[in-house]
């Protein structure tokens, strides 16, 4: 057999692998990305600014602020934002406490049933938010809890604790027992160990269920909708007022949008910077 | 402080209370007198009226029969979206950080927006009618239409980002040895990524696809914006009711939901459970 | 006559970095070859060209006289077995091994015929019906490798499979791979970083480092007459000494004359292995005892000469030395001289 005698410098080899940089693979996703996201988001921005805007003129005509102006005027929606605000901030923060010990205890001791607890903390994201919300305004009307900031902060907690108690639990689950033992070994008693070791360890953890619940809250419908409106309104309800079939306004719903909108993008986007997949993945399981 | 240490049992119940005990209070006891609720009359009298009306109301059975709808769709849908997008972003490509960021923003915007996202672009009168429209073309009615294609085109785009999420962690579990195992067996890339990526990613992946159903047929915001009137899922009669005051029939409507959405659930276990049990076959003493 | 492998001027690089050097090697049909080197040196990029999941930036790979490197991973005929074993978590054993030769259209009454050879000579009686994660790490890896072996391929590829096991398992397996490979004589190529399993189990040792290959031989021949520093250092342990040569006679630092293996002229280095020192206690001898180590079946000593530290072993039978004896050395035999290779090529 003879050696053929082959170029054996870089020559170009017929191969199954693609370039590194798959350009058309690239074009055709951001093509896809600009449909479905950029566009829509495009259109509800001009028509929040649009004065009027008939068909069948694709592109408005004119332009008018005027009712960005008012409306971020408007003491009701600057009121809903508050609410959503004041709401979300303090839905975080309660479900932060209220998770963390029970996901310590998830987390790190076996117990028999377990698995069952595991079942009755994931009931809340199976059984739909609705069924809950009203299973709950009938208790709440008796409590006087009904149509109250705090009664839609108690029943948004449901929703948030489950997704907090995993994600903790799955963050607690990764500390080394060593370290805990290291720590008493040098002489600290539980709050220092809790203050110095357990927390900053959890800083993960903590800053993607953090944002998950905030996120969570600050869109809740649902369970809010039902037990707070029409007294209680949240920037969701606000919207949802100005989408009725009867009455819409595409304008005002546009920038009520944005500006329920705004928030979650940026607190979204910096949880992407600091987020592992894994652990959104873990987290998200809400429509 | 040393008597919590000595007692396990003691420090495992009171770490446990916070959480638990709130979802027992505020969840379990609300949804317990939601059940009991939905099997009395307004006297206390036990009675099952309120079932026998979902199940004979052409209204309600078709409530439930729309949730159902409006459960799958929007998961097919996805589903075909989600495989090969988390296929193609297995591989680099130009940009594809960036990318890997931007495909999740429809995480972020909630139900409502995305309803409104629809009527923006698909309305009769809307973006794409515009359009066409000097081309002498007019879109379908996809909003309020008689399919629910704006229910199903809504509730897709925003499960195709969580799903993509999930696949292509359940995908990147798999350790890459396995897959070159496979080529070095004679495996193409094709049949490696069915006899050796889709089983090992499967069970991420069902329980994916469980939690989008279960959301997305019990969804109220989207159905209710964009949804026809005609076909209204059990979600949206729902509402209806609460606002006229009929607890006793939403408990029970709220019942007949929760229970599809355990069923599936249950399914899901028996059916994982059963492949774990094929493997453990061989097992010996 | 063309080997039944040939790597030709293999080359890889990442960017800027070059990974393989041009690399180029032969092996004989049903030769055991290792690849020895320490992490980093390229062995396991080596393999990976040679399975088809990375591709060279430059050479060629003949095959059974056939072109290699462009065909795809699964059209070459080759087989590997996986330092994590990698065996399919969702199949049984009879599965696993049954899955590539499925691949490969194998007709089932060969497909039967040859998974219960190789559960034969691998030893898998009873845990064709297992899962993976049923069996423990040496089960596994028995069956890692049977799932290689049943494909029958012209070329079978190791990489550093006994890595992940204990000791005693890793001995016992490495028994069972050598007798596998006298009985079924399949060109193999295997890759460790331990210098013992590659003297061990193969008929030649392939030495890289950084992406060269420094030298090629049996492990006789690059344990006793080792041509580079490298390789004297890295198999087994020894002793480099600069020596004034004349002719084949040496001189060692310490004035103590030698006689060389080969002739040479000015100065030189060998490498002198402790096992073929032998010491004397010597009330004026030139060196002084400066640790002890009982191994059990070796002594372990470290001599100082002036400012030189010097290894000694010898059979754990004698009685130790205590430290601060002196002693001499008897240095009888011919030392083996190391090529005078540049620093360059070593790095």
């Amino acid at each position: 057999m003879t050696l053929l005698a082959i170029d054996s410098r870089e020559a170009p080899r017929r191969r199954l692998f693609k370039a590194e940089d798959r350009p058309l693979v690239s074009a055709g996703l951001y093509l896809a990305l600009a449909l479905c996201i950029a566009l829509p988001l495009t259109l509800m921005f001009l028509w929040s600014v649009a004065d009027g805007w008939q068909p069948p003129s694709i592109f408005p005509q004119s332009f008018t602020t005027s009712r960005w102006i008012h409306i971020l005027g408007d003491e009701n929606l600057v009121a809903a934002l508050l609410t959503s605000l004041f709401i979300a901030f303090t839905v975080t923060i309660l479900t932060a406490l209220i998770a963390m010990p029970t996901a310590w205890a998830m987390g790190r001791f076996p117990f028999r049933l377990k698995r069952l607890v595991e079942i009755f903390i994931l009931a809340p994201v199976i059984i739909p938010g609705l069924v809950v919300a009203v299973g709950v305004g009938k208790v709440f009307l008796l409590l006087g809890l009904a149509y109250s900031v705090a009664g839609v902060i108690i029943v948004q907690i449901v929703g948030t604790l489950p997704l907090m108690i995993r994600l903790m639990s799955a963050t607690f689950e990764t500390i080394p027992d060593e370290l805990i033992h290291a720590a008493r070994s040098l002489g600290a008693g539980t709050a220092s160990i809790v203050l110095h070791v357990i927390l900053p360890l959890s800083v993960p953890g903590l800053l993607a269920g953090g944002l998950m619940s905030f996120i969570g809250s600050f869109e809740e419908f649902d369970k809010s909708f039902i037990v707070g409106a029409p007294v209680i309104q949240t920037l969701p309800i606000k919207l949802y007022m100005y989408l009725d079939p009867y009455s819409m306004q595409l304008p005002l719903a546009a920038i009520v949008s944005f500006i329920l909108l705004l928030p979650a993008l940026i607190v979204f986007i910096i949880a992407g910077r600091i987020m592992r997949d894994d652990l959104m993945a873990a987290g998200m399981g809400k429509i | 402080m040393s008597v919590l240490h000595r007692h396990r049992s003691l420090q495992l119940l009171l770490l446990l209370t916070p959480g638990v005990g709130y979802l027992l209070f505020f969840f379990g006891t609300p949804l317990l007198s939601a059940l009991v609720g939905s099997f009395q009359l307004e006297d206390g009298t036990f009675t099952l009226n309120w079932y026998q009306c979902i199940f004979t109301r052409a209204s309600t059975l078709r409530g439930l029969s729309t949730s159902i709808y409006y459960g799958t769709m929007p998961v097919l849908l996805s589903l075909t979206l989600s495989v090969p997008l988390s296929l193609l972003l297995r591989r680099s490509f130009l940009g594809r950080k960036l990318f890997s960021g931007l495909y999740k923003l429809p995480l972020a915007v909630p139900g409502i927006i995305v309803g409104l996202m629809v009527i923006v672009v698909f309305e009769r009168g809307g973006f794409f009618d515009r359009l066409l429209a000097p081309i002498g073309f007019t879109l379908p009615k996809l909003v309020r239409d008689d399919w629910g294609i704006g229910v199903i085109l809504a509730g897709a785009w925003k499960q195709v980002p969580f799903m993509t999420l999930i696949i292509t962690s359940a995908f990147a579990a798999i350790p890459e040895d396995i897959r070159h195992a496979a080529r070095s067996l004679g495996a193409s890339r094709l049949k490696t990524f069915l006899f050796v990526d889709i089983p090992l990613a499967m069970p991420g992946i069902t329980a994916a696809i469980l939690l989008t159903f279960i959301g997305s047929m019990s969804s109220f915001a989207i159905p209710d914006i964009v949804g026809p009137p005609t076909a209204r899922p059990l979600s949206v009669l729902m509402v209806q009711e609460f606002k006229q005051g009929r607890f006793e029939q939403v408990y029970a409507m709220g019942m007949v939901l929760s229970l599809f959405a355990i069923i599936v659930l249950l399914a899901y276990y028996s059916l994982t459970s059963r492949i774990g049990h094929d493997s453990r076959k061989g097992e010996q003493s | 006559m063309m080997s039944e492998l040939e790597i030709r001027n293999l080359t890889k690089h990442y960017g800027e970095t070059r990974v393989l050097h041009p690399v180029s090697l032969s092996v004989e049909r049903g030769e055991f070859v290792t690849i020895l080197g320490p992490s980093g040196c390229g062995k396991s990029t080596l393999l990976r060209i040679l399975m088809g999941i990375s591709e060279a930036s430059g050479g060629e790979i003949h095959l059974a006289g056939k072109r290699l490197d462009l065909a795809p991973p699964e059209a070459r005929d080759i087989a590997m077995v996986f330092q994590s074993y990698a065996l399919f978590p969702h199949m049984s054993v009879a599965k696993n091994l049954g899955f590539g030769l499925k691949m490969k259209n194998v007709p089932k009454d060969e497909r039967a015929k040859r998974i219960a050879h190789v559960v034969d000579i691998c030893n898998l009686h009873g845990l064709l019906d297992r899962m993976p994660r049923q069996l423990s790490g040496g089960q596994q890896q028995r069956v890692a490798l049977a799932r290689a072996v049943v494909m029958q391929p012209s070329l079978l590829l190791f990489d550093e499979p006994l890595s992940n096991l204990d000791a005693k398992l890793r001995d016992s397996l490495r028994h069972d791979l050598v007798a596998l490979h006298r009985r079924i004589g399949t060109t193999s190529l295997y890759v460790t970083h331990d210098q013992a399993e590659a003297m061990a189990m193969s008929d030649r040792i392939v030495v890289m480092n950084a992406g060269r290959i420094v030298e090629i031989g049996t492990p006789l021949e690059l344990y006793r007459s080792p041509r580079h520093v490298f390789t004297a250092q890295f198999l087994g342990q020894t002793n480099l000494l600069t020596v004034e040569a004349s002719g084949t006679g040496g001189r060692l630092p310490w004035g103590q004359v030698i006689t060389l293996d080969r002739p040479a002229t000015g100065t030189a280095q060998v490498s002198l292995r402790p096992e073929n020192i032998a010491i004397i206690a010597d009330e004026n001898g030139v060196a002084t005892v400066s640790s002890v180590a009982f191994l059990g079946a070796t002594l372990f000593y470290t001599m100082e000469i002036g400012t030189l530290s010097l290894k000694v072993s010898q059979a754990g039978g004698v009685d130790p030395l205590s430290v601060g004896t002196r002693v001499s050395f008897d240095l009888a035999g011919p030392v083996h001289l190391l090529d005078h290779l540049p620093m360059a090529e070593a790095a």
